[in-house]
């Protein structure tokens, strides 16, 4: 008999709110995080608007935070959803439980350079020939002035993983995957097997990102993947409608506390849901288009549902990938399809970046977590600025008004550049 | 309360390092003694406190990748150039190529890290939007004229998992894909999830890789600010001295290394060669680099193997030649093992190699098994009081026991143990 893993913690730090239940209420009211970039000035960028975390203040979350002073939004962010999950849980006393036996598997994003001294020290050693070349020697020679060599070791990317091991005395497995936009999905469906094959009984879980910073939205800017709507940010992202132009750039933490079951009615923990299924797949196709037919998005839908021991219908809402960008919503809404066939129509599906925006690497983990709210309360957030239906996708996205329905079990897809796939399954738990 | 059917093995082995090219090549390096860390040629070091470098010297992708993805070599810095090359190395000694799996049978782990800018990318766009007085960039210039002059595949260039990607394309691998990022243990947590994705019956042979390029100037002036390098520049070659009294830090590499993992009935049904088999990965973190994290780590993946520390032939250090980093390693391999086990230290001879430095170190035990004998350390020459560990140095000495333990660690203390099997038909 297979270990089984529920959810006992929920911790977010978001767009749309510092605690699960604002990012929820937001989420059903149909709120948008989305407005102009305060972070640098980007005001002559294609894009000028973002989904950013307001009013973020890492000492009013963390005691003695000046210890994290030089690290990246990414872990600060991390640092304060996983404490909120593990409060959550009843975890974060270090006395509490076994703390060998609970790990860390965070899909998080990179730190990042610090623009202003990258760029001073290019234009410096820049060759005064014409050539458009940097002398690599002479950049050298600037940079050991300008950088900031605390700063620039809290960037490496094994860090944010490390800290949440450290901080919260989880010395158990400690893994960390950037796979893009699924990255903190993957992290939950490999921290699942991690404890469903015994080698841990708790698992911290989830992602961390911030590319709200110049290079970020330069880099995206380049691949003309974001939103351009900049005469009116917040019906940018608008998820299934014919009208969507690329996706909104967001930031934020999710993080979640899985645990197996007999270990959590032993404590006597809350248990919001059962984590059932998990599909893992590659497009083998683009570096950042999807399969024209979604072969990687089908299947790891297919086998969450088998791994879950479940039929589509049994699905009663499906919280989709939905980046706003043409490719993804039309080619996610053919994949349903494949995978649900005629029921594709009747499941109510909908999109938390039309509200959020893209968490990138936290995405994932954010969305599971409306998901599971999603199931407890039995009222779906919806697709908000739906408008004009793409012939493309014509399933029901509840749009722009958020929907009472009780269910069972909820799916929730996860897509990344680099052809990366993964399916989540979310069921009530209901003892036993 | 572990219970794992399925047995897995090696069946692949490719590799680009600072010693050489090539199973063949890597293993008479290491035999030989050969060292492969000297003063840095890719670029003017002069100004860097620390000048040496593992380096691959002579790596040409255009030459080395498949035909077919030579026009995607302007999506791949470096650090991808040699993971997609070392993934085509290890699928042919494998004798795998596309199609030899089913698509959904087969899938990678790979580990890196975002990968450095090439500085010529963005130069222009920086000499662009620079402020007349030199204090930084003006965003408004930035985002009107500098921005059009990045390459519009720039940020492709740099991601973590477009190694894993290109090779995915490459070979039609659509199984589970996933990138590893935690530092210096990355290249073992892969190893554990493609363990567990065999084990579990998600495929039957998962590309098992890593490759880091960080001996680049941008990375280089970082390093050289936050790391314990050391100053030894004017003798490269005796610069990292793992656990000798006299060490003074570590030196960076760069190349990659990828193994493939197969489980044993797949590998038997194709009549595969087996390097060695993998028996168990734990891993876990040590608060404040005590030690005993580490040893409850080594436990744990002992306990997995079901073996005992008496049964091990040597220890695989990661064996920076850093001054806490040596002595916190040493105390967790003592407390385990106390000083009779042998340890080796292969990382002198190459360098640090970041997120490939697991893999590669790995490398040289997988083929000490294989051919029953085990290199000895270099650089190291006076035992250090701190370091309680018998470091196997000099002439290669016969392997007498059939497991091996190879450990690496972060200075957050992500700690990763790994135990394989030397392979017997």
């Amino acid at each position: 008999m297979r270990r089984r893993v529920v959810i006992t913690g929920m911790g977010v730090l978001t767009p749309l709110g510092h605690t699960v239940s604002e990012l929820f209420t937001s989420q059903v009211e149909g709120r948008t995080a989305v407005g102009p970039i305060t972070r640098f000035d980007a005001r002559t960028f294609p894009t000028t608007f973002a989904s950013e975390v307001k009013g973020f203040d890492l000492a009013q979350h963390i005691p003695d935070a000046g210890r994290f002073h030089n690290c990246g939004l990414n872990t600060q962010f991390a640092l304060v959803a996983a404490r909120y999950a593990l409060h959550d849980a009843g975890l974060l006393d270090p006395a509490r439980g076994d703390r060998t036996r609970m790990g860390v598997y965070l899909g998080s994003g990179e730190g990042s350079d610090e623009f202003p001294v990258l760029v001073r020290g290019l234009a410096l050693a820049s060759r005064k020939d014409g050539s458009g070349k940097v002398d690599p020697g002479e950049f050298v020679r600037h940079e050991l002035r300008l950088m900031n060599g605390p700063r620039e070791g809290e960037q490496e990317m094994y860090t944010p993983a490390g800290h949440l091991g450290n901080e919260y005395v989880l010395e158990g497995p400690n893994q960390a995957c950037q796979t893009a936009c699924a990255a903190s999905s993957q992290a939950i469906g490999e921290a699942l097997e991690i404890i469903r094959c015994g080698e841990a009984d708790v698992m911290l879980a989830g992602g961390s990102h911030s590319m709200i910073h110049p290079l970020g939205v330069s880099g995206f800017n380049r691949l003309t993947a974001l939103s351009q709507r900049n005469d009116s940010p917040r019906t940018a992202s608008r998820p299934f409608d014919a009208t969507r132009d690329g996706f909104v750039i967001g930031e934020g933490a999710g993080l979640i506390v899985l645990e197996e079951l007999e270990h959590a009615k032993k404590r006597g923990a809350t248990i919001y849901a059962e984590l059932t299924g998990y599909g893992t797949t590659a497009d083998a196709y683009r570096m950042t288009d999807p399969h024209p037919e979604g072969r990687g998005a089908i299947r790891a839908m297919a086998d969450a549902l088998a791994d879950a021991g479940l039929k589509p219908s049994d699905i009663g809402y499906i919280n989709a990938h939905g980046t706003s960008t043409q490719a993804n919503d039309s080619t996610e809404t053919a994949a349903i399809k494949a995978v649900f066939g005629e029921y594709a129509y009747k499941v109510p599906i909908s999109s938390s970046k039309s509200m959020l925006g893209h968490l990138i690497a936290a995405a994932g983990v954010v969305e599971l977590v409306i998901s599971v709210m999603a199931l407890r309360k039995g009222v779906i957030p919806p697709t908000i600025n739906y408008q004009y239906p793409d012939p493309a996708c014509d399933l029901d996205y509840v749009p722009n008004t958020a929907r009472e329905v009780r269910f069972r079990h909820v799916l929730s897809n996860s897509f990344g550049f680099g052809g990366q796939n993964i399916a989540l399954i979310a069921s009530r738990y209901t003892g036993g | 309360m572990l219970t794992y059917p399925r047995r897995t093995v090696l069946t692949g082995f490719g590799v680009i390092s600072p010693i050489g090219t090539g199973p063949a090549a890597f293993w008479d390096a290491l035999l030989a003694g050969t060292p492969g860390v000297h003063t840095i040629s890719h670029f003017d070091p002069s100004a860097l406190p620390s000048r040496m470098a593992g380096e691959v010297r002579g790596f040409s992708a255009r030459s080395l990748i498949d035909k077919s993805y030579r026009r995607n070599l302007n999506a791949m810095a470096r650090t991808i150039e040699l993971g997609v090359v070392g993934c085509q190395l290890a699928m042919q000694d494998a004798g795998l190529g596309k199609g030899s799996v089913p698509p959904e049978r087969i899938g990678i782990e790979f580990s890196s890290v975002m990968g450095a800018t090439d500085l010529d990318d963005l130069g222009p766009a920086a000499v662009k939007s620079i402020k007349p007085d030199g204090s930084g960039p003006d965003m408004a210039v930035w985002g009107a004229e500098g921005l059009d002059l990045v390459p519009p595949l720039w940020m492709l260039k740099y991601l973590p998992n477009m190694p894993a990607c290109h090779a995915t394309i490459i070979y039609d691998i659509r199984g589970p894909s996933n990138t590893q990022i935690p530092g210096d243990t990355s290249g073992g947590v892969a190893l554990a999830e493609a363990l567990r994705i065999i084990r579990r019956g998600a495929a039957d042979v998962m590309i098992v890789g890593s490759s880091e390029a960080k001996v680049h100037p941008l990375s280089l002036s970082r390093f050289n600010l936050f790391a314990e390098f050391s100053r030894r520049n004017d003798d490269p070659e005796g610069a990292i001295r793992p656990f000798d009294r006299e060490r003074d830090g570590t030196a960076p590499g760069e190349g990659a290394t990828v193994f493939i993992l197969e489980s044993l009935e797949h590998a038997r049904g194709r009549h595969a060669t087996i390097y060695g088999e993998v028996l168990a990965v734990a891993s876990g973190v040590d608060r404040g680099l005590r030690g005993s994290g580490l040893a409850r780590v080594i436990r744990s993946a002992l306990a997995q193997a079901g073996i005992t520390p008496a049964d091990v032939d040597h220890v695989n250090a990661h064996g920076l030649g850093t001054t806490p980093g040596d002595a916190f390693e040493a105390r967790g391999i003592a407390e385990v093992f106390g000083n009779s086990v042998p340890v080796f230290a292969p990382l002198s001879r190459f360098g640090n190699q970041g997120a490939g430095s697991t893999l590669m170190e790995l490398a040289a035990s997988v083929l000490a098994l294989r051919h029953g004998r085990l290199p000895g350390t270099l650089n190291h020459s006076k035992p250090d009081p701190a370091c309680p560990v018998a470091v196997h140095t000099g002439e290669p000495r016969p392997v007498g026991k059939p497991y091996a333990v190879k450990l690496s660690y972060t200075d957050l203390g992500q700690c990763c143990a790994i135990v394989i099997r030397q392979w017997t038909d």
